[in-house]
Formats: C-alpha cells, sequence, structure tokens
C-alpha cells in the first residue's frame, strides 16, 4: 500500500534530472568560445524578452531586429510550457494510483470500523449472554448441591451437560466465526497483497511509460529548440559572413587605393630626388671652386701675415729694447720727481702756515671793514634825515618864492590890468571887463594842492553833516569839496555810517572800549580810522573809490548780488591805468550816474557790505601794491610851471598888446604930442626892464630849482 | 627488433613512401600487438593509409602521439610503470600512494582492485573514481546524488546499511559492525536501514515473556524479540545526520508472522538514548515500525530540545491523539522543519493541539498529515492557525474526511497567507459548494503552486480554474526565481514579498 509514496517522489526526481539538461548547453559547437558566447546571447535574449515582457511594451522597431532572437526564445518558451504540462499531467497520472489507494485505503477503513463494531457488540452480546449463561449454570450448580436425590442430581447434571454444551457451542460457533472471518480476511490480505502487486505494476509501468515519453518529448523539444539556434545562427553565420566580405571588399579597395597612392607618390619622391641630387651636385662643385679659391686666397693672405708677424716681431724687439731703455730712463726720473715731491711737500707746509696767516689776517680786516660799513650806514642814514629835512625846507622856500613871485607876477599883472583898465576906460572909452583866468586865482605852486587823508576827509565829511543843516550853500563853495561832490556828501556820510556799523570787526576790541565814552562822531572818526587802515584806504581817492564802488555795486547788483565778480572785473580794467590820470574821468562818469539814480544808501543791505568790502579790497591791492614806491617819493611836477608862467606873461593878450602898440605908437604920438606923457612913459619902461629882469631872475631861479630836484 | 623498427621510422620519416609505408604497417602492427589495446582503435589501420604520401604519414602519427597520452614507442615499460605495477599488486601488504606524484597516485589508484580488504582503503584511499568502481561493482544501482553525490560516503553509507540489514541478533557477532566502525566514521552521514531483523527463535525453547517486557498491553506472551541495539554503532559516527530506519522484515512473503514486526519497548528506550545522544541528527525517520503513542511518547521526549534535528518522519505507524500532541509540544520545543505523521491514527483533538502549536511556530514548513482521520474539527483548528502562521509552505492534508467547513476556512487563508506553498486535500469530501469557495480563495493568492483536489468531490470547473490559477502562479514564481532583482512583477500584492527572499 505505502511504496507508491517514495516510489512517486523518486519518479518525480528523475524527472526533474532529466529536465535539466534542457537547461545546459543546447549549441553544440566545436569552440568553447563560440559556446559561451551563445549562452550569453541567449542569457541576454531572455532578460530582454522578460524585461519587455514584464513592461508590457512591444516596441516595433526593435521587433523587426530581435525577430530572429525572438524565434529561438519562442520556441524555448512553448517547449518549456509544454514539458510542464506534460511533467505536470504524468505526475498526476502516476500520484492518480496513490491518490486511488489512499481512497480505497479509507473507504476500507470506514468498512472496516464499521465491522469492528459489529463484531465488538456482537461479541459484546456473546459475552452477555454466554456470561447470563454462565452465570444461570453456575446458579443451577448450587441448586445442584441441594438435591440429594441422585435422579435429579443426574437430570440436573444432564440439563447442566447439556448448557455447557450449549455455551459451548456458541463459543464454537463464534469462534468459528471468527475464524472464518479470519480466513476471508487472510485471503484479502492475498488479495490486497495481489492488488498491491498489480498497483505497483501498473505504477511501474506508467512510471516507465512517462519516462519514456517525458524522454521522447524532452528529445524532440531538444531538437526543436537546436533547430531553431541552428536556423538562428545560420542565419547570423550569413548576414556575418556577408558583413565580413563587405568589410573586406571595402579593405580591399582601400588598400589598393593606398598601394597606387604610395606608387605615385614614391616616384614623385624619386623624381625630387633626382632633382635635389642634381642640384646638390652643382652646388657642391660651386661651393668647391669657391672653396679652393678661398684656400689660395687664404694662403697668401697667410703668407702676407706671416711676414708682417716677423716684421712685428722685429719691430716688437726693437720697441723692446727701446721700453727697456725707458724704464731705466723712468727709474731715474722716478727718483728724481720722489726728491720733487718732498721738495714740494716742503713747500706746501709753507705755504698752509702761510695761508692760515693770511686767513687770520683776512678776518680781522673783514672785521674792521664791517664795522666801517655800519658806520657808514648810519652816516647815510643821517644824511637822509638831512637831505628830507633840506627837502622840507626846500619846499618851503620853493613855496615861499613861488608865492612871492606870484604875489608879485599878480601885482603886475593887476597893474597891468589896472593899466588896461584904465586904457580901456580912460583912454579908448571902453567898457572893461576884467578878465578872468584860472592861474590868476592860483595861490602857491600849481598842483601842490595837499593831499588830504581819508580821516581828513572823513572828518570834513562828518563835520560837513553835522552842520548841513546850517552851512549848506557854505560847503559847495569849497573848492576842493567838488570832488566828493558828485557824489552827496551825504550819501557819504550814509555809506561810512554803515560800513562802520558792519565792520567792527575790523576794528580792535581795546579801541572800542576806549571809544565808548566818547562822542558820537568822534567815536565813528575813530573807528572809521581803525577799519581804513585795516583795509588799508589812506588817500582821499580811495575814500572816493570805496565809496562809488559801494555805489556802483548796489546799481549792478540791487538786482542780484551774485555779479560782484563781474564788477569787480569791469572794475578793475577801468581803475588800474593811470589813477590820477583817470580820476577825473571817473569822477565825470560818477556824475550822471547820481543823477540818474539818487543814491539811497538804504538799498544797500547790510549784509551786503562784507560781500562789497571784500570785492573792494581784493580790486584794490593790485594797484596800491604797483604804486607804494611811487607815492613815498613824490616829485613835484614842474611841466606846468612854465605854461604858468608863460600864462602869467601872456595875461595881456597880443590884441591887447597890439591894441597897446598902436595905442602907444598912437600914444607916442600923442606923448609926442603930449609930452607930459612923456614921464610916464619912462615909467612904463623902466617897469617893463624890471619886469624882464624879474623873468631873468626867475629864470635863474628855476634852473637852480632843477638842479636840486634832480640832486633829490 | 620491432623496435628498431619503429624508432627508424621516427628517426627517417622523409624516406621513400613506399618503404616507410612497409615500415609503417609493420610498425602499426607491433604495436596493435601490445599490450596496450588503446593504442589499436586509434592507429588508423594500415589499409586505410595506403596511397598516401609520407608528408601526410608523419602527420598521421604525430596526430595519434598528441591524441593518446599513453602512447609511447618503447615496448620496453618505463620503471616507474613497473614500480606502480608493483604497488598495485602489493598494495594490500604494503599500501604506498599518499608519497607519489599525483599522476602516478592517478595510475595506481586506476589499477587497484576493488576487492582490496577495506581496512586497507578506507583511510588511505579519496578518490572518487576508485570508490565509483567499488559501488558500481557491488551494486547495480547507485544514486549518488543522495549520499552527497560522494561514491565513497554512498560505499560506506550501503556497506553499513547491509551489514545492519543482515545483522541478526544474538547469531552475528556485533564486532562485525564494531570493527568497521572506525573505518567508515567520517564518511557516514546518513543511515537508512529499512529492514532489522528480529533474533532468530527456535521453535524448541519456550517464550520467556518477562525477558524484554516491561508493561505492553496487548501482547500477553514478549518473546525477547528486540532488535539490534543502534547505541554504540550511532555513537560511533560522528557525522551521523540522517537516521532512517524500520523495524520490519522484507520481502517476508508468505512467511508472514506478527512478531517479526514488533518494535519492543526496550527497542524503543534504547532508539531514544541513541537519538538523544546523538547531537549531529538532522533527520530523523521511523517508518512502519507500528510506533504507538507510548513509544511515540517516550522518543519524542528524549528529541525534545535536541539541538539539530530538523526533519521527524514518523509516518506509517499507529500514533493516535496523544502522541500528536507530544509531536506538537516537540514544535514549540525544537527547531523541526519538517513533520511527517502520514498514515497515523490521529484524530480531531490530536489535529488541535498541533494546530494550537502551529499557529505561533516560526520553524516548521512541511507538515504532512495524509491519511489520518482528523476531520473537520481537526481541519478548522489548523486553518485557524494558518492565518497566523507566517512559515510553513507545505500542508498535507489528504484522505482526512474534511469536507466543506474546512474548505471555507482554509478559501479565507488561501487569501491572507502569502506563505504557503504547496496543500493537498485529495481523497477528502470537500463538495461541490467546497471547491467553490477554494476557487474563490485562490483566485486572491498569488503564491500557492501545488494544491491537489483529486477524488474530494470538487466540481471539474472549479478545479479546472484552480489549476488555471496555479498555473499562473508558477509562472510568476519562476519569473521571481530567474530574476529577483530587477524583474518588477506586474503583481503589486507581491511587491513587499519580493525583498523579502
Amino acid at each position: 500500500m505505502n511504496p507508491p509514496g517514495p516510489l512517486g517522489v523518486l519518479e518525480e526526481k528523475e524527472e526533474e534530472h532529466l529536465s535539466t539538461p534542457i537547461l545546459g548547453p543546447s549549441i553544440h559547437s566545436d569552440n568553447p568560445q563560440e559556446r559561451i558566447q551563445a549562452r550569453r546571447l541567449r542569457i541576454a535574449a531572455r532578460l530582454e524578452a522578460r524585461r519587455r515582457e514584464a513592461l508590457g511594451e512591444y516596441l516595433d522597431g526593435k521587433k523587426e531586429s530581435e525577430e530572429d532572437q525572438r524565434k529561438s526564445y519562442k520556441q524555448k518558451e512553448e517547449s518549456r510550457l509544454k514539458l510542464a504540462k506534460l511533467l505536470l499531467c504524468g505526475t498526476e497520472l502516476v500520484t492518480n494510483i496513490q491518490v486511488a489507494t489512499d481512497i480505497r485505503e479509507i473507504h476500507r477503513r470506514v468498512e472496516e470500523e464499521e465491522i469492528k463494531r459489529q463484531r465488538l457488540e456482537k461479541l459484546e452480546n456473546e459475552v452477555k449472554t454466554s456470561q447470563d449463561k454462565f452465570d444461570e449454570i453456575t446458579a443451577k450448580w448450587e441448586v445442584g448441591k441441594q438435591k440429594r436425590i441422585p435422579q435429579d442430581l443426574w437430570d440436573m447434571l444432564n440439563t447442566q451437560q447439556v448448557h455447557c454444551a450449549g455455551l459451548i457451542e456458541d463459543k464454537n460457533k463464534l469462534i468459528s466465526e471468527l475464524q472464518q472471518e479470519l480466513k476471508i480476511k487472510d485471503d484479502q490480505y492475498v488479495k490486497d497483497l495481489k492488488k498491491q502487486s498489480d498497483d505497483i505494476c501498473l505504477l511501474l509501468e506508467r512510471m516507465e511509460e512517462q519516462v519514456k515519453h517525458v524522454m521522447k518529448t524532452f528529445r524532440q523539444e531538444l531538437n526543436y529548440i537546436e533547430k531553431a539556434f541552428e536556423i538562428e545562427r545560420q542565419e547570423l553565420l550569413t548576414s556575418n559572413k556577408k558583413k565580413w566580405e563587405r568589410a573586406l571588399q571595402a579593405h580591399n579597395a582601400k588598400e589598393l587605393e593606398y598601394l597606387m597612392n604610395r606608387i605615385k607618390k614614391a616616384e614623385d619622391y624619386e623624381k625630387q630626388l633626382n632633382r635635389q641630387r642634381m642640384w646638390d651636385w652643382e652646388e657642391y662643385n660651386m661651393i668647391k671652386i669657391k672653396l679652393e679659391q678661398d684656400v689660395q686666397v687664404l694662403e697668401q693672405q697667410l703668407q702676407q701675415m706671416k711676414a708682417t708677424y716677423q716684421l712685428n716681431q722685429e719691430k716688437l724687439e726693437y720697441n723692446f729694447q727701446v721700453l727697456k731703455k725707458r724704464d731705466e730712463e723712468s727709474t731715474v726720473i722716478k727718483s728724481q720727481q720722489k726728491r720733487k715731491i718732498n721738495r714740494l711737500h716742503d713747500t706746501l707746509n709753507n705755504l698752509r702756515s702761510k695761508y692760515a696767516k693770511q686767513i687770520k689776517q683776512f678776518q680781522e680786516e673783514n672785521q674792521s671793514l664791517t664795522s666801517d660799513y655800519k658806520r657808514l650806514v648810519m652816516q647815510f642814514k643821517e644824511l637822509q634825515k638831512a637831505m628830507r629835512h633840506f627837502a622840507l625846507i626846500d619846499d618851503k622856500q620853493f613855496r615861499e618864492i613861488w608865492l612871492m613871485n606870484e604875489e608879485e607876477a599878480k601885482d603886475l599883472i593887476s597893474r597891468a590890468f589896472d593899466v588896461d583898465r584904465i586904457i580901456h576906460t580912460h583912454h579908448l572909452g571902453l567898457p572893461w571887463t576884467a578878465p578872468d583866468f584860472w592861474f590868476l586865482r592860483n595861490v602857491g605852486p600849481i598842483s601842490q594842492q595837499p593831499q588830504k587823508s581819508a580821516t581828513q576827509i572823513v572828518e570834513e565829511v562828518l563835520m560837513q553833516a553835522e552842520e548841513e543843516g546850517t552851512e549848506e550853500a557854505a560847503s559847495e563853495a569849497e573848492s576842493y569839496l567838488d570832488l566828493p561832490r558828485q557824489i552827496s556828501p551825504k550819501t557819504t556820510r550814509k555809506i561810512l555810517m554803515l560800513l562802520c556799523d558792519e565792520s567792527g570787526f575790523l576794528v580792535e576790541s581795546k579801541l572800542l572800549s576806549l571809544l565808548l565814552p566818547l562822542e558820537k562822531n568822534e567815536c565813528y572818526l575813530l573807528r572809521l580810522d581803525a577799519i581804513f587802515s585795516a583795509l588799508g584806504i589812506e588817500s582821499e581817492d580811495d575814500l572816493y573809490k570805496l565809496v562809488n564802488f559801494f555805489l556802483k555795486y548796489r546799481v549792478y547788483h540791487s538786482p542780484s548780488s551774485q555779479e560782484q565778480t563781474s564788477l569787480l572785473s569791469a572794475l578793475e580794467p577801468g581803475e588800474q591805468p593811470d589813477l590820477e590820470g583817470q580820476k577825473e574821468e571817473s569822477l565825470v562818469e560818477g556824475e550822471p550816474e547820481e543823477k540818474e539814480a539818487p543814491p539811497s544808501p538804504r538799498l544797500i543791505h547790510p549784509n551786503d557790505v562784507l560781500k562789497i568790502l571784500e570785492a573792494f579790497v581784493m580790486g584794490l591791492k593790485k594797484p596800491r601794491d604797483s604804486r607804494a614806491p611811487v607815492k613815498l617819493k613824490y616829485v613835484r611836477d614842474n611841466s606846468k610851471d612854465s605854461a604858468y608862467w608863460e600864462a602869467l606873461t601872456t595875461v595881456i593878450p597880443d590884441t591887447t598888446q597890439n591894441l597897446w602898440d598902436a595905442l602907444y605908437t598912437a600914444l607916442e604920438k600923442y606923448h609926442l604930442i603930449l609930452t607930459q606923457r612923456a614921464k610916464l612913459l619912462i615909467e612904463n619902461n623902466s617897469l617893463e626892464q624890471q619886469n624882464t629882469e624879474l623873468q631873468m631872475l626867475l629864470q635863474k631861479y628855476l634852473d637852480s630849482k632843477k638842479q636840486g630836484s634832480v640832486e633829490m | 627488433m620491432q623496435e628498431t623498427l619503429a624508432t627508424s621510422t621516427l628517426l627517417a620519416p622523409s624516406r621513400s613512401s613506399i618503404s616507410t609505408q612497409e615500415r609503417f604497417s609493420t610498425a602499426g602492427q607491433t604495436s596493435s600487438t601490445g599490450p596496450q589495446p588503446s593504442r589499436l582503435s586509434i592507429i588508423p589501420p594500415p589499409s586505410k593509409s595506403k596511397g598516401w604520401n609520407s608528408g601526410t604519414k608523419v602527420r598521421r602519427m604525430r596526430r595519434i602521439i598528441a591524441e593518446d597520452p599513453e602512447w609511447s614507442l618503447a615496448i620496453v615499460p618505463l620503471l616507474t610503470e613497473l614500480c606502480i605495477q608493483h604497488i598495485v599488486k602489493n598494495f594490500q601488504n604494503n599500501p604506498i600512494l599518499k608519497q607519489l606524484l599525483p599522476e602516478h597516485q592517478q595510475k595506481v589508484l586506476s589499477h587497484l582492485s576493488p576487492e582490496l580488504p577495506l581496512a586497507v582503503t578506507a583511510n588511505l584511499i579519496d578518490d572518487e573514481s576508485y570508490w565509483r568502481r567499488c559501488c558500481l561493482q557491488r551494486w547495480p544501482v547507485c544514486h549518488v546524488a543522495r549520499h552527497g553525490g560522494s561514491w565513497k560516503r554512498l560505499f560506506f553509507e550501503r556497506h553499513l546499511e547491509n551489514l545492519i540489514k543482515h545483522f541478526i541478533p544474538g547469531t552475528t557477532d556485533p564486532a562485525v559492525l564494531l570493527d568497521l566502525l572506525p573505518l567508515c566514521r567520517s564518511y557516514v552521514r546518513r543511515l537508512c536501514v529499512h529492514q532489522l531483523l528480529p533474533p532468530v527463535q527456535p521453535p524448541a525453547p519456550p517464550r520467556s515473556g518477562e525477558l524484554s517486557d516491561s508493561g505492553s498491553e496487548g501482547e500477553t506472551e514478549e518473546p525477547a524479540t528486540d532488535h539490534y541495539q543502534l547505541r554504540d554503532l550511532v555513537a560511533g559516527l560522528s557525522h551521523l545526520e540522517e537516521l532512517d530506519l524500520v523495524y520490519g522484515v522484507k520481502d517476508c512473503g508468505m512467511n508472514f508472522e506478527g512478531n517479526l514486526f514488533l518494535f519492543t519497548y526496550r527497542d524503543c528506550h534504547s532508539l531514544a538514548a541513541t537519538i538523544k545522544a546523538c547531537h549531529t541528527l538532522k533527520i530523523f525517520r521511523l517508518t512502519r515500525s507500528k510506533v504507538d503513542d507510548d513509544k511515540a511518547r517516550i522518543l519524542i521526549r528524549s528529541l525534545l530540545d535536541h539541538p539539530a534535528l530538523e526533519e521527524l518522519d514518523l509516518s506509517h505507524n499507529l500514533i493516535a491523539d496523544r502522541g500528536a500532541r507530544a509531536a506538537a509540544k516537540l514544535l514549540s520545543h525544537s527547531r523541526l522543519r519538517v513533520l511527517n505523521l502520514a498514515n497515523n491514527q490521529v484524530r480531531a483533538p490530536g489535529a488541535q493541539s498541533l494546530a494550537h502549536a502551529l499557529a505561533h511556530n516560526t520553524n516548521l514548513i512541511s507538515l504532512n498529515l495524509r491519511l489520518n482521520c482528523i476531520e473537520d474539527e481537526g481541519g478548522q483548528a489548523l486553518a485557524h492557525a494558518l492565518q497566523t502562521n507566517k512559515c510553513l509552505t507545505t500542508l498535507h492534508l489528504g484522505g482526512n474526511e474534511l469536507s466543506e467547513p474546512t474548505a471555507t476556512l482554509l478559501s479565507q487563508v488561501l487569501s491572507v497567507n502569502t506563505t504557503l506553498t504547496s496543500i493537498n486535500l485529495s481523497c477528502n469530501h470537500i463538495g461541490l459548494d467546497g471547491g467553490k469557495q477554494l476557487l474563490e480563495g485562490m483566485l486572491d493568492n498569488k503564491t500557492l503552486l501545488e494544491f491537489d483536489l483529486r477524488l474530494s468531490d470538487v466540481a471539474q470547473e472549479s478545479e479546472y480554474l484552480i489549476g488555471q490559477a496555479l498555473c499562473a502562479n508558477r509562472e510568476a514564481a519562476r519569473q521571481r526565481t530567474l530574476n529577483p532583482g530587477h524583474f518588477m512583477s506586474p503583481i503589486v500584492a507581491k511587491g513587499p514579498e519580493n525583498p523579502a527572499r
């Protein structure tokens, strides 16, 4: 019953054994490399196919190229499935027997159980009944013991015997039944054994059949697969062969081409080589000839050189001799020189000592000279002082003389005028008007009008302003105050006040404290003085310039104070040339301006004052610097003197003189006629004579004066 | 003279074709008459070589030389050859092998006779070809694969099995076995004894029951039918891993007697002690030996906490529920991987206890309860256990009187369990509805590869459909085993299983 199990297992194992070689090398080739290659290809194809299968993508483009691979793969897959099915079916067929026996065994067991149960029941029943019977019999034994009658006892014994026999018979029957059953079972066993052997035979048969069948199918499938691979291989082989041939052909063609190229190149090179060789040959010849020539020349040169060499050698030998001699001479000279040096050293020492002595001497001399020089400087200073003193004195004298002469001249002129008047009135009977000349009003030397300092003017202005209310007319009369007249003193004053107020920083604080107790005007005066000194305003002109500047600034800059620099530049060229020459002009210019815009210094903002001042100082600086030395040496201008004096002489015009001449002639005639008048004529002559004398004197004086001024 | 001729042919290969031809033919003849028969087959017959020119002949000769390593012109054997022959001849008295060069060793081994006493060869010769010859000479059929692919092991194992099979206690000298022990100790790993003979009982002497019996129930007369005590033998085999025993007589035929198949208590105790002492034992089989509950319990008790045991096979015995309970206890006290209780008398309680043990077991891979009678109660218990078990792969419940309720539960198990690969429910009364339910469960399962439902009253349609599902599962499993790495299984449900393997 059991053997099918292990046998089946064995069978399965055998089948597995059989199935393994299919997976082994399926390409039978002589070359192991090829086999390995084939196997690798197959593995790769299998992997590829599986992956594609898994991803479910069948690329149409790849399908074509991998058709061959797929063929074998398909074949393999088919075979595998078929074989698996076959194995499964076969196994099932074989194991069916086992299953059948199993179920038979189960049925048997069930039946057996039933029979066993029945038998047990039966046995139990039997036991019970037989026990009952036995009990009955044993009970009867007790009863039998009490029986005394042998007949009864015999009867009872008989019955007992019968009962026992029945019991035994029952038992025997049962035993025989059981034995019968046993026999049947034995038969059954034998049958079972037979059946089992049959089963086993069947099993073996089936197994063998299966083995055969499986072997056959495996072989077949193997053949199929092999065929598929063979076909694939053939295809591959042919395609590869084709490829190879094509490659070979291409290779051959290329080789031929290369060969041709090579031959051509070789020819070319040969030609080139020949040409090169010819050329080289010619060149070689040429060079050879040239070199031979060179060799000859060089040999000649060598000869020459040898000759010169010998010559030189001789020369050198001679020179050597000479030099030797010279050397000797030089040693002698050297000794002489040494001696000389010694001597010169001595002299040098002497000279040094002399030199030191002289230095000392000259130092002393120098000291004495410097003291002399100092003294002379002192003398010169004293001289200068004296000169200045003399100049002042000269000035004074000149002035005095001038005044005197002028007085005299004026006297004369007045006399002349008187005479003329008399002539006119008395003699001619004409109305006489006194001629009005500028020089007549002149007193003192011309252009020696005192240059008033700025402060003085300021003082004047201030004073004037004070007196303005009372004496307005009086101020106008003064001639030297004409200059600021263009700018009204009022304006000037206001400007100055403004300046004074705004530029207090220029005044020293000490001065301010001193000024406090003073009067207002004085205070202003001092302050302005300090400010002017700080600004460098000294003269009257400067002051007027300043005032003018202020006014112009106001005119130009009242709309915008930004053009200050342009004004400055405009101002500079006008001011820079000769200041004194331009003075009149600028003043004239300033006049109309004042008329056009009456000055109202209120319009000058106090804040602008500083800017104006700055611009002014900048503009003033340059001309002042250049003018400073000129100012110190003030030379009196005597150009107008002669004119002046000339004018004085010609006070009486020619016409008058002519008139006079005519009158004289007439008068002479008249004298002649009127002898009375002779005395007057003589007087007149004497006067004329006197006048000439005076002229002479004046001339002389003037000459001396000139000399004096040259000295200065 | 022949020798000179031969040498002359070699020395002067470029002579006239006819003369060399003649000489060559003579040389070929001489060589063919020589002791080596193999040369004859390789050297072409002279008739064929006729008409060839000398160049081809020389090549031909050379080819022969290249192909036969033993071919030599020297007719007088070399001294080494002679020595080897001598060694072979006197190997029994003077075994010389290890001192030789490898090539000479090979030669000696190929000429040694397989009949040499084992005492000489056992520990000296490791060469497989020699042992192969020995085996093939003794047994016509040899499954070397079952013996680990080693012919030597096969030889010793079968030799020892043979000896044990024919050992008759009392008459055979135990020294026969024990003498062999030192020779085969390091080679025998598997002992597969399918016959243990009882002592020969002379009909004359009366049977003395009290000698061996210690407490048997049914048998009134207990003869001294103790079999051979394996204890000494097994203790000597230091590498024994598999022990397959059948206490019975083979081929008794019509000489059948009940006491030929007795597995006595003494046998049982002795065997228990034997297997307990054998720490290397991995597989233990005791089949067809009338092991009842008590004996099974004795054996299993000795196997508790065995360090190496992996497979226990007690099929075709008389084990009932108590034995099954003991086996269940063993499941939780060992690393058992395979348990086979086929064809026993296990009923529902035994199956329930087994199921209880199985529910939390993590070692058992295969359980075989074929031809028992666990019925639906036991089947349901097992199915419940399988819902939590994550290890069992093979389950055989053929012929167990199972019916629809078990099938219902099993179909639930099928949809949940992912480890089971093989289930056998043949020879049960599953019924049509049960088959349908199993089909439903099968449709959700992707791991089961075998599902046997033969002769279990299942409709053919559902059986066929189940077969289809199994086919699909098998294909998927094949794909997974072939390339587990980059192959993404199309079924997402199997995803987590892939990295686990």
